[in-house]
């Protein structure tokens, strides 16, 4: 009696699992192939906080890689630039740790994904590179600031390491852009693992929203350099086009598992936001501004950018809670190939006591 | 911060020498002797602690289950064939975790909260695990679950501390008909393909193993299954993709975009200064 009232009064959060799931199962669904239409995954409980992560890091590292290349081979140049992507990088990582310690199930152990170094999980690989890339993107930025100070501070700014920091940084900035993909891709949902792309096709979209974001301080300081200008709006097209191919890829090698973006939930954020807002129209902007000879990318064409990127990274993380529970999605990423046969023993047998 | 505290905090980093390896254990789940009492399920929950999961009814049959979660470590899958003009037959299987020799969830864990034990099972760490769920999404069977409770990835433990003691694991020592086989791998594997051939010379042709032996990427499973039907009717994968398979041309790809964006940008910062210097 008791166990009974407490099952009946026991909130149904409780089991959000088996509650998704039962939603699921249905008479109708009987005579289906398939287990009563129950889904075969569980789906990634990950949502807006990494969408929002992924985002942000991108940002942040591509930010950063694009100042340490302007320090190093721009010949002093790019002074303003610079200062605006230090500040951009450093803003953009600081909410980037409580958002991911906000996502664990047990946020207060977070400290655990640096008890060991484990490159064959991407996702330990990318909290080492978080806590790599912390360091350098705080002390360039308080460098940068310290240059803004009064002469107190100055000996920071023209006696400490900047361009050895920078570089020491580098290869966690190149980890930061590289790795968010490839961490979605090492799963079993079928829409992140069907194309080896989702890696480089979320890479190039963090160079682009770095670049789009520098675009719109080009814009809103008067007084950056010409050269800056030039140089970030060269960055930002070939970003962008490189984004757009490698997005038309993944979409076309991903086919019908592609769907929860294409035509599911996702549709709008991905075609409206992803396509039209994030790629489709800066291209237009830029053109029609390239053809009056106004400056190479306005704050238009920046800020739909940056939407742009949000939507396709928050469609991506999202669009794997519905590809999990895509049967049809399932039977295609789970089909046999040459090279992986599979346990499917019905058809093997049936051969094997054919009449000779 | 007290000093229990501090301890607790260094404890994390502590590696102590892993137990001996011992003989590797499984489960042999023999579906053609299954009759669906979820006696597993039952000794399942009764040794772990696990608590209930609530009450619904699928309205599909009589499997109420529906699938394995963090408090559900073994569950029956009913399926009924009637509507094909034969007899028609019940096929029951009760599901597990598969215990991959090589496992994704394990591959994917970025704490080392998941393991391999000396009995080469699968093994969650509950002490070490954050519930970064990144295993949820690893498993190819769907078997891995957080608790939204305790925020942890639970799953079957093989009853690890029963082995350990020497005892057979509560789902094998319940189940009344012996569809539940536990033991060594390599005795359980021989098993398993003599009760095929018999099936086999009883003119159950359609019997075969399911993860008895690597499939091209994907490793053997220490708990495999004999079928009778297409994998998917039991809601298993046909054959299952190793995620990290495929991880080493992934980081190709991606860091080839990474190094080129930045090449590219170099070329952009460094190139301005020679186009100015013309200019002027």
């Amino acid at each position: 009696m008791e166990q009974q009232a407490l099952v009946a009064t026991a909130p149904t959060s409780l089991f959000p699992t088996v509650n998704d799931v039962v939603r699921m199962a249905s008479p109708e669904r009987v005579g289906e192939p398939g287990y009563y239409g129950l889904p075969m995954l569980k789906r990634p409980l990950w949502r807006w906080e990494i969408a929002i992560y992924f985002f942000g890091e991108g940002i942040s590292a591509g930010t950063y890689v694009l100042a340490t290349m302007a320090d190093l081979f721009g010949g002093g140049r790019y002074r303003r630039l610079i200062r605006a992507a230090r500040y951009i990088s450093w803003l953009t990582m600081v909410p980037c740790p409580p958002l991911l310690i906000a996502d664990l199930g047990s946020p207060a152990r977070f400290h655990h994904m640096l008890r060991i170094f484990k490159p064959l999980s991407p996702m330990n690989l990318g909290a080492w590179a978080l806590f790599g890339f912390g360091q350098p993107v705080t002390y360039l930025a308080l460098q940068e600031a310290a240059g803004q100070l009064p002469a107190l501070c100055r000996p920071f700014v023209r006696w400490a390491p900047r361009r050895v920091v920078a570089i020491l940084g580098l290869p966690f900035a190149l980890i930061m852009l590289a790795y968010p993909g490839v961490l979605l891709s090492m799963t079993s949902t079928p829409i992140w693992t069907r194309t080896r792309l989702l890696g480089a096709l979320l890479g190039a979209s963090s160079v682009g929203m770095a670049a789009s974001s520098l675009a719109l301080a080009c814009v809103l300081d008067r007084r950056m350099e010409r050269e800056s200008r030039v140089a970030i709006s060269r960055i930002e097209g070939f970003s962008h086009v490189c984004e757009a191919a490698l997005l038309t890829a993944y979409i076309v090698q991903s086919g019908p598992v592609a769907t929860p973006l294409t035509r599911g939930s996702y549709r709008r954020m991905f075609w409206g936001g992803a396509v039209a807002i994030g790629i489709v129209a800066p291209a237009i902007l830029g053109a029609i501004g390239r053809r009056r000879k106004h400056r190479p990318s306005g704050v238009w064409s920046a800020v739909l950018s940056l939407a742009g990127g949000l939507a396709l990274k928050w469609a991506l993380v999202h669009a794997g809670r519905e590809s999990a529970y895509d049967r049809a999605a399932n039977r295609i990423a789970s089909s046999p190939t040459a090279g992986n046969p599979g346990w499917n023993g019905t058809d093997h047998n049936a051969a094997l006591n054919a009449p000779a | 911060m007290s000093p229990d505290t501090a301890e607790q905090l260094l404890d994390v980093w502590k590696r102590p020498d892993p137990p001996e390896p011992r003989e590797e254990t499984g489960f042999f789940t023999d579906t053609t002797l299954c009759i669906g009492c979820k006696a597993c399920e039952v000794a399942c929950k009764q040794w772990n602690q696990l608590p209930a999961d609530g009450f619904r009814w699928t309205g599909t049959s009589y499997d109420n289950t529906v699938a394995l979660t963090s408090t559900t470590w073994r569950h029956v899958t009913f399926m009924e064939q009637f509507d094909s003009g034969g007899p028609g037959r019940w096929l029951m299987m009760s599901d597990v975790c598969k215990h991959c020799v090589q496992a994704p969830c394990e591959e994917a864990c970025p704490t080392g909260s998941l393991i391999y034990n000396e009995f080469g099972n699968v093994y969650v760490q509950q002490d070490i695990c954050n519930g970064c769920a990144f295993c949820v999404a690893a498993c190819p069977f769907g078997v891995l679950d957080r608790n939204p409770v305790d925020g942890q990835a639970h799953k079957c433990t093989l009853c690890y501390d029963r082995q350990k003691d020497g005892m057979t694991p509560a789902c094998a020592k319940a189940c009344p008909t012996e569809s539940i086989q536990f033991g060594p791998v390599s005795v359980l594997r021989e098993k398993a393909r003599e009760r095929v051939r018999q099936l086999h010379q009883r003119g159950e042709t359609d019997a075969y193993l399911y993860g008895a032996e690597p499939s091209g990427e994907y490793s053997e499973l220490n708990a495999f299954f004999l079928l009778k039907d297409h994998p998917a009717v039991y809601n298993l994968p046909e054959a299952p993709r190793r995620p990290s398979a495929a991880l080493k041309s992934n980081y190709i790809a991606s860091f080839a975009v990474a190094f080129g964006m930045a090449l590219f940008s170099a070329f952009c910062f460094a190139g301005e200064k020679k186009w100015n210097s013309r200019r002027s």
